[in-house]
């Protein structure tokens, strides 16, 4: 349909590159607003999160408790013991995948799954868990709590 | 439709007498000769730059600069906003597609000589414009704040840092302290988005005024063309430019689709440095340079050396119109061809070597 | 060196004593003095043998003068100390030609056992190992080990070693962590007090342990290390001849190697996982009672216990004396729990007590979890296969991976919950994770779907864009040809 004509172009070869170009640019308006106009719809989640390598504040856990941090698709677990200090560990249950949880009133890791233990060192004290759970790094910068692979 | 249009043109042409503007840019020709193809490449340029423009723009709405929220927030626009990715891979495509189709922009206009007078300003503009645009590819690739972005400023900066006398405060000027810290990411962040933009549209604006008003030039061999044909700049020459835009966004679009930048892994600044870390491919042959050179030549360090080298090629390159009288008289310069072509070759084989290794 | 040239003296006293066949004038003297060792030597193996007093002690036996009998230089060394005196008798204990001159087909590696096991450390004083050859097996008074008067005959070696194993003090000074009541547990378990009984055949200490090779428990060479115990006990156990008067099974470690524990102590080495002993008690080997069962599976899976133990099922098994774990999962041959013991179907446990018609509250009950597990699992399975195309198609889905292990943990959940025997408990688990599996599909469609929409975009916008730029030349390309004809 571009085609150009070897003899000089008539009446409605004229009109029909006319519509073409037209039509063409509206399309072409609509095919590079359209992405951009969809880009600006505030998205269904309205804020990026915060990191999961970063923990959050020290002040925000409180001694004695565990939180759990998401570390790439993987779940870590941050402890901060009774005696104020920061540990991680992958939250990942050595059992069965399941995720775990620090226990107050036990003072160890635990899995809900099982009923596997692990000390706040991440060694499997009790129940079917084979092996401790891989530890994390913490690392405390001023308040911020930062959480890396062991290498 | 058409007399709104005509009406509203009218209304304004009475106010800011637009009739001499495009009566002006009706009487503007470009020569038609074997090598006009080569006059494309400023056009494509403008439009790339339009786009980092409008697709930089889109993304300073959803990125978060900060080193705990640089990559979540790309990762965020990659996977959260609508179209985010498109925006993002385009913005990375085109930053990269820009440099390329300034360096041949440049390297025509050195080989075809439209440096020479009257059009020296119009050559130091464009240089300073490609260095701004390494300045923004430099910066603009830590901002995702991503493993290898970390590790490759890193480098960069510290090869700056090798530069006597001034190289260890620049260094810490760019890094903001002693080390690539989220402090490096906000003054990149700053020159990315402010700084730069703000110089690099100032001399756009001179160059583009330039090449508006002196008009396209005229290669030596075409004086001696005995047809002389040309072409008007509107709206012949510039419909062909747009249909070149579209295609050239054709293939970014494609390049987006199929091939969507990567993000990586987040950078970490107590990891080891990954294998085979390298810079973005325009810094690649600089890079490998430095590599090849020894540590120590002579009584000179070899990075010295190597950076002084590379500076003084610059200066000399800006300053063409300066030193080549010749091209200026209208005779052919040899010398300043074989430099040309031995640039051309370096670069292309050291950018190879560089890639392979 | 000093090894090399004690035995080249042993070798010289051997030929001396030979010589000396029936004349050991030693003996004769002590005999007549009537001292202990004399008394003990006379039906002493060795004296059998008529290996004389200067066999261990050196010195001269043909004479009956002290002077010479005894004297340093003819080689007397009198009462040999610390190692020297299990090289003594290593001196043919560990030489097979020696061993067989006397007409003995007895092992001749005791020696290097001995060196190799945990006995063999320094002791508190001096520079000689723990144990000697003489601690268990006495000096003067030798006899076979199958003479019912040995130490080390089976009804006596428990004692033997329960001189220094049960002695707090002693044990104190070298592992103060270690049991000493092993004695007084062994008496309560059926291997010993068979053994008390007078059965010699019943596991003794040397029959787990060892007896001169006896390594620690967590020593991997031990025969009681966690993952060769079951081989341990299985060497009487499965020997259907060995076992055949005490009329009980001798399949059990056949069973236990293919169970989901023997598996993992067998093969995965997982010292988590349980051993024979484990249920069995070690010294007070024992088969856990009906009523205990439950508590000793419980060790490990708790949740599991203490769930059953609130469930309708408790009283119910109690009164029909229904062991609790075991009726289901039996016992040593338990396998992998799957999905398929629950239900109704003719393989699922439930339906050997609940039938449609006489008990229809739990087949009822039965059949609904089974129904609710099944369509989690299907629901993962397909969660997975979703996450994987939209993976595989470079999309990212980070967030629906993450939550992909919550599914699968609510499966696991779900299995445990299965204990309490209780729907509405079961339903809570199971919604939890049938929620998170819709949310991880609805996410990996819309990721699919968005892999399609891209290029389906690109297509269109390609298409778009192409055209318009080759109208745009087009038209140039005709302005230019008009623009022609009119200068021509």
């Amino acid at each position: 349909m571009n085609q150009t004509p070897e003899t000089p172009a008539d009446q409605s070869k004229r009109d029909f590159l006319q519509i073409v170009l037209g039509g063409a640019s509206a399309a072409f308006l609509a095919a590079v607003l359209y992405p951009i106009f969809e880009y600006l719809k505030p998205p269904k989640q309205a804020e990026v999160e915060v990191s999961s390598v970063k923990a959050g504040k020290l002040s925000e856990i409180e001694k004695d408790s565990g939180k759990i941090i998401k570390f790439g698709s993987k779940p870590v677990i941050l402890i901060r013991t009774a005696n104020d200090e920061l540990r991680a560990f992958s939250a990942t249950c050595t059992h069965l995948d399941c995720t775990v949880q620090y226990r107050k009133d036990y003072g160890t890791i635990w899995c809900a799954c099982h009923n596997g233990k692990y000390d706040l060192n991440g060694r499997n004290i009790s129940g079917p868990p084979p092996r401790p759970l891989e530890e994390y790094r913490v690392v405390l910068q001023g308040d911020e709590i930062l959480i890396s692979k062991k290498v | 439709m058409k007399t709104f249009l005509k009406k509203m043109y009218d209304w304004v042409d009475e106010r800011v007498e637009l009739k001499g503007l495009v009566d002006y840019m009706g009487k503007k020709y470009v020569p038609v000769h074997r090598h006009s193809v080569w006059y494309y490449f400023g056009g494509v340029s403008l439009f790339l730059f339009i786009i980092q423009v409008v697709t930089g723009i889109l993304l300073l709405l959803y990125y978060k600069s900060g080193e705990e929220l640089a990559f979540e927030s790309i990762h965020f626009i990659m996977s959260k906003v609508q179209f985010g990715w498109l925006i993002r891979s385009i913005h990375s495509w085109t930053a990269n597609l820009f440099i390329l189709s300034a360096m041949i922009h440049m390297f025509s206009v050195y080989f075809e000589k439209s440096y020479r007078k009257p059009r020296e300003i119009t050559w130091m503009t464009g240089m300073l414009m490609f260095f701004l645009l390494l300045g923004f590819g430099f910066s603009g690739y830590l901002l995702p704040w991503n493993e290898l972005a970390f590790f490759a400023t890193k480098v960069g900066t510290d090869i700056a840092g090798v530069v006597p006398v001034v190289g260890k405060p620049l260094m810490i000027f760019l890094r903001g302290g002693d080390d690539v810290t989220g402090a490096t990411l906000s003054r990149f962040f700053g020159f990315h988005v402010a700084v730069l933009p703000g110089i690099f549209t100032v001399f756009l604006g001179i160059h583009l005024l330039l090449v508006q008003r002196q008009g396209m030039s005229e290669p030596l061999h075409w004086k001696e063309d005995p047809e002389q044909k040309t072409m008007p700049f509107f709206p012949n020459f510039l419909l062909r430019d747009i249909s070149l835009w579209l295609l050239v966004l054709n293939l970014l679009a494609i390049l987006a689709v199929f091939f969507p930048w990567e993000l990586g892994k987040k950078a970490d600044a107590f990891a080891p440095a990954p294998a085979g870390i390298k810079p973005e491919w325009y810094f690649l042959y600089m890079f490998q340079t430095l590599k090849f050179i020894p540590g120590k030549l002579w009584i000179l360090d070899g990075e010295v050396l190597g950076i002084g080298l590379f500076g003084a090629a610059g200066v000399l390159w800006t300053l063409v119109p300066f030193w080549d009288l010749k091209s200026a008289r209208g005779e052919q310069n040899r010398l300043a061809n074989y430099l040309g072509l031995f640039a051309v070759i370096y670069i292309i084989i050291l950018t190879i070597i560089g890639w392979l290794a | 060196m000093k090894h090399f040239s004690l035995s080249l003296i042993f070798t010289f006293l051997l030929i001396l004593h030979l010589q000396a066949r029936g004349q050991d004038q030693c003996f004769e003297c002590h005999k007549n003095a009537e001292d202990n060792p004399s008394k003990l030597f006379d039906h002493d193996i060795h004296h059998q043998k008529g290996i004389t007093c200067a066999g261990c002690h050196g010195g001269n036996s043909q004479t009956d003068d002290m002077e010479q009998a005894m004297n340093k230089k003819a080689g007397f060394i009198g009462r040999p100390q610390g190692d020297d005196i299990s090289r003594v008798c290593a001196s043919c204990h560990g030489s097979q030609e020696k061993m067989k001159y006397f007409g003995s087909s007895l092992p001749t590696n005791q020696w290097k056992n001995l060196q190799t096991s945990i006995h063999a450390k320094p002791a508190l004083k001096g520079k000689e190992q723990i144990v000697q050859c003489t601690t268990c097996h006495n000096a003067h008074g030798i006899v076979s080990v199958k003479n019912p008067s040995s130490p080390v005959y089976p009804l006596n070696v428990v004692k033997t070693c329960a001189r220094c194993h049960a002695d707090v003090a002693f044990m104190r000074s070298y592992n103060p962590s270690l049991p000493v009541d092993q004695l007084e547990k062994y008496r309560t378990s059926v291997h010993g007090m068979r053994n008390g009984k007078g059965d010699p055949k019943t596991a003794q200490c040397a029959s787990c342990h060892g007896s001169h090779n006896i390594r620690a428990v967590k020593d991997v060479k031990s025969n009681v290390y966690f993952s060769n115990l079951p081989g341990t006990c299985a060497k009487c156990h499965s020997n259907t001849a060995y076992m055949k008067e005490y009329k009980i099974p001798t399949d059990q470690y056949e069973k236990y190697a293919k169970s989901v524990h023997g598996i993992a102590v067998l093969q995965k080495h997982d010292p988590g996982a349980p051993a024979c002993n484990n249920c069995h008690g070690n010294h007070g080997a024992m088969p856990p009672g009906i009523e205990s069962i439950s508590k000793v599976c419980g060790t490990c899976h708790a949740l599991n216990a203490e769930l059953f133990a609130s469930s309708p099922h408790k009283k119910a098994f109690e009164e029909r004396k229904l062991p609790e774990c075991e009726t289901c999962h039996s016992n040593h041959e338990i396998v992998a729990a799957t999905d398929k013991l629950l239900g109704t179907a003719p393989e699922a446990v439930c339906s050997r007590c609940h039938s449609a018609v006489q008990n229809p509250n739990g087949y009822l009950a039965a059949k609904v979890m089974r129904g609710l597990i099944d369509t989690m699992e299907n629901r993962e399975e397909y969660a997975k296969e979703l996450v994987d195309e939209a993976d595989q198609k470079g999309m990212d889905i980070s967030d629906a991976k993450f939550k992909l292990r919550d599914i699968r943990q609510a499966r696991l959940q779900s299995r445990t919950m299965v204990h309490a025997f209780n729907e509405a408990k079961f339903e809570e688990v199971v919604d939890n994770g049938l929620k998170t599996a819709d949310f991880v599909i609805s996410e990996s469609q819309s990721s699919i779907h968005e892999y399609f929409f891209r290029r389906i975009g690109l297509a269109v916008s390609t298409i778009i864009i192409t055209i318009l730029a080759l109208a745009l030349y087009a038209f140039v390309r005709r302005l230019e040809r008009k623009k022609n004809e009119v200068n021509k």
